[in-house]
């Protein structure tokens, strides 16, 4: 979902523009958000967009679907959505697959369709709105050809269930429930529509349905689109059939479904009263289980980059509470969490410099830093500075240069080194991106070393202007997987007081306590050496190599 | 339509989504449809890992409904007591009482479990508790053993998996999988195997 939250700013125009060759977008959404930052529903963008929405339930149904989706797109000559949810798209099932198909054209097909490509003008654009809106309405014909979506009338006057994309999934299991715990329903007396393709909704689908029931139970996580659908086309067959779903107050917005949720539908819809067993689960005791903010992994440099941010304002003589650092998006937010709470603000990637410059030209008279990742400043940062630069405010901007991409599974970044830039990438010059820009008042320091660290945070706060700190060094998995060593390092036990000011300060998790010391796990540590510079007794050293 | 859940969870870093592999894969040699979900989300940082495994002979979803897991596995003492809604009445549950304290707790600015609450929520909630020892933890050639193969050797010696999966086969699949470490592999499942719970 975060990924087409991101990438929105296009995706109009790719629906009104339509394309040659088949073009799919995958999404994820989130319920529970177990995985991302938001819980939203991505079949709001579909809708607003008018791009068809394929919901696969399992690993297969992905597979299939997203063969389907490219056939669809190629037909109707528009983008399609294939959107999964966390629990189908991190699942691993076996699979039929078949032998690998590739593009028959082997040259890149160039085609100049200004009146396609362009948005400018009414008459354009107006005329892009026409074809989608078609190749819309052509897409639900494909769809019911296919046979995506799955209806069986049961008797008339019985209970109708929709369930859309992964709920549908759980309809068996539901039954089954349900009858165990007292609320059967005869198998006649049901009728179901399984939806693999929710947008365009599938009108006639859900008319039949609605004209075959007296009671519709309408299973979709996340978001009513599907149900509040379903009470419009009721509204318009002027049919009082009762509905059930969120609207009705049965079904939660909020986290993802399983069987025992969905049968709480077929009890709403026979009256009965949902037994405990499908409320949810027990949660007594849930409440002592300790809390585990997602912390830097062990040597992370960012760990040294807000040691040294916190000390500077330390040392300015403020209270870290005034001084505000707004977060960006990456490992760098990790900033936020203990033992460091550095960080005020996370909003999209790229808005932690205009946010701090926001503040400053509010009125903030006390010094604003602002925090960015090497690839998020590469790709979203740029635009800010310069507006920073022009407007000329009193701004420190940290650059935390990991020299990767790292907290989406570590791709190489235009600063990453040359050696993995593959051909014919070349790695690019952030200082020299920065000076070009006209940046005078420019450091770069190494967040291993926190007294340097320290002095050039507290210079460039104290210094007017627009400043910028680079602070660089490579991220440690990173290093450790190239078997960068930094050399080990110990707790020396006589030495150790057990201040545990080290823990303190760092939240290193390479450091563990033992019965009346620190000692460092070193199957954890890499030898940063961070922890022995705020250790006030020596006991902490680095081995001679 | 018969299922048999299994829902795992601990700390990022302890292998929970080995064991989870394991599972599968010996499911999968058995002829038994599995579905595992497993649930990454911050885990290489520290954060919370969970896996819900579904051999199952029906239509299943990935996500398991609460109150009804045949099966808990829990790696780490404070996060078992995260899998407490889907503990029912039928529920085995082996918790490995590992012990991987937030740095708060470290410095006693946050609370921790007792061993004794933990266990006694779960056996309020239902289920049967199996505990399982992280001190008897073996040791090959002087290191401690990896302690996910040792606990997937005390499931197989001890839960109702044992009536679904040989661990013979999983012993295999840990010797192919792993040829090099094959020795302190099959010396942390066989430890499990050998632990007596009960
Ligand atoms: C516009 C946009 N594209 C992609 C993403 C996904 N994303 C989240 S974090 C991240 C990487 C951040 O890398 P960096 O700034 O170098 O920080 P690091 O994680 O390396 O510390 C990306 C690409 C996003 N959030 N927004
Ligand atoms: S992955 Fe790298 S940058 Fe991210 S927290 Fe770990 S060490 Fe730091
Ligand atoms: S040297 Fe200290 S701070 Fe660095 S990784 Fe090792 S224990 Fe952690």
């Amino acid at each position: 979902m975060s990924g087409l939250n991101v990438a929105y700013d296009s995706l109009i125009g790719f629906a009104y523009s339509g394309t040659n060759g088949g073009m799919v977008v995958y999404v994820a959404d989130d319920p529970g958000v177990t995985t991302g930052m938001c819980e939203q529903d991505s079949r709001g963008f579909a809708i607003m967009s008018d791009m068809v929405m394929l919901e696969p339930a399992t690993v297969q149904e992905c597979y299939d679907y997203t063969k389907f989706a490219f056939e669809l797109s190629e037909a109707i000559g528009a983008p399609v959505f294939l959107r999964g949810v966390t629990n189908v798209s991190q699942s691993h099932a076996l699979l039929e697959y078949e032998e690998r198909l590739l593009p028959v054209e082997k040259e890149p097909i160039l085609k100049k369709d200004i009146a396609k490509y362009t948005k400018a003008g009414s008459a354009i654009c107006t005329a892009q709105h026409k074809a989608l809106i078609s190749s819309f309405a052509e897409a639900e014909k494909i769809i019911r050809v296919k046979g995506l979506n799955e209806l069986k009338l049961g008797k008339k006057g019985g209970i109708g269930i929709i369930a859309a994309g992964v709920s549908k999934q759980y309809l068996t299991e539901a039954l089954v429930l349900a009858n165990r715990e007292g609320a059967a329903i005869a198998e006649e007396n049901i009728s179901t529509l399984k939806l693999a393709a929710t947008l365009p909704f599938p009108v006639q689908e859900l008319q039949a349905i609605l004209q075959n029931c007296s009671v519709v139970i309408v299973a979709e996580e996340l978001e009513p689109h599907l149900e509040r659908e379903v009470y419009h086309l009721a509204y318009k067959l002027g049919m009082d059939t009762k509905i059930i779903g969120k609207m009705d107050g049965t079904y939660s917005r909020l986290g993802e479904y399983n069987a025992g949720i969905i049968a709480q539908g077929l009890f709403a819809a026979t009256g009965k009263a949902v037994p405990a067993v499908l409320k949810g689960g027990i949660t007594a005791g849930m409440e002592l289980a300790a809390a585990r903010p997602i912390t830097t992994c062990s040597g992370c440099p960012h760990r040294g980059t807000y040691m040294a941010i916190n000390a500077a304002i330390k040392h300015l003589g403020y209270k870290k509470d005034e001084i505000m650092v707004t977060g960006d998006i990456g490992c760098t937010i990790l900033g936020m969490n203990p033992p460091f709470h550095t960080l005020w603000t996370e909003v999209s990637m790229g808005a932690s410099i205009p946010i701090a410059q926001g503040y400053i030209q509010a009125g903030v008279t006390k010094p604003v830093l602002a925090t960015i990742g090497d690839s998020t400043f590469f790709h979203a940062g740029i635009p800010g500075l310069i507006n920073a630069i022009q407007q000329n405010v009193d701004l420190t901007v940290v650059i935390l240069d990991n020299g990767w991409t790292a907290m989406t599974g570590m791709q190489v970044n235009p600063g990453t080194l040359q050696d993995y830039q593959k051909d014919p990438c070349q790695q690019v010059d952030l200082v020299k991106v920065v000076q070009g820009l006209g940046v005078e008042q420019l450091w770069l320091t190494d967040p291993y070393d926190l007294a340097a660290t320290t002095k050039i945070m507290q210079e460039a706060i104290d210094t007017k202007g627009v400043k910028v700190v680079i602070a660089r060094r490579e991220c440690a998995i990173q290093a450790t997987r190239r078997k960068v060593d930094y050399g080990k390092v110990q707790v020396i036990q006589e030495k150790c007081t057990n201040c545990k000011v080290c823990v303190n300060i760092t939240g290193c998790p390479a450091l563990v306590l033992a019965e009346n010391s620190v000692y460092i796990d070193d199957s954890q540590c890499n030898g940063c050496g961070l922890c022995a510079q705020v250790c006030k007794f020596n006991a902490i050293q680095k081995e001679a190599k | 339509m018969k299922t048999y859940d299994i829902y795992i969870v601990g700390v990022g870093g302890q292998g929970v989504l080995t064991i989870g592999d394991l599972i599968s894969e010996a499911a999968v040699k058995a002829n038994i449809p599995i579905s595992f979900f497993p649930t990454k989300g911050m885990s290489q940082r520290g954060g919370l890992v969970k896996a819900q495994l579904r051999l199952c002979s029906g239509d299943v979803g990935p996500s398991m409904p609460e109150q009804s897991a045949d099966l808990v596995v829990a790696m780490e003492l404070s996060e078992a007591l995260k899998a407490l809604p889907y503990l029912g009445k039928n529920t085995e549950y082996l918790l490995y009482g590992n012990v991987w304290l937030p740095t708060a707790a470290m410095l006693g600015k946050a609370k921790y479990p007792a061993k004794e609450k933990v266990c006694a929520a779960i056996e309020k909630a239902g289920a049967k508790l199996y505990y399982v020892e992280p001190k008897a933890l073996p040791f090959y050639e002087g290191k401690p053993v990896r302690d996910n193969l040792f606990v997937l050797g005390a499931i197989m010696a001890n839960t109702g998996l044992q009536k679904l999966l040989s661990a013979e086969a999983i012993a295999e699949i840990i010797a192919q999988k792993w040829p090099k470490a094959k020795a302190a592999n099959l010396t942390a499942f066989n430890g499990g195997l050998n632990y007596g719970v009960l």
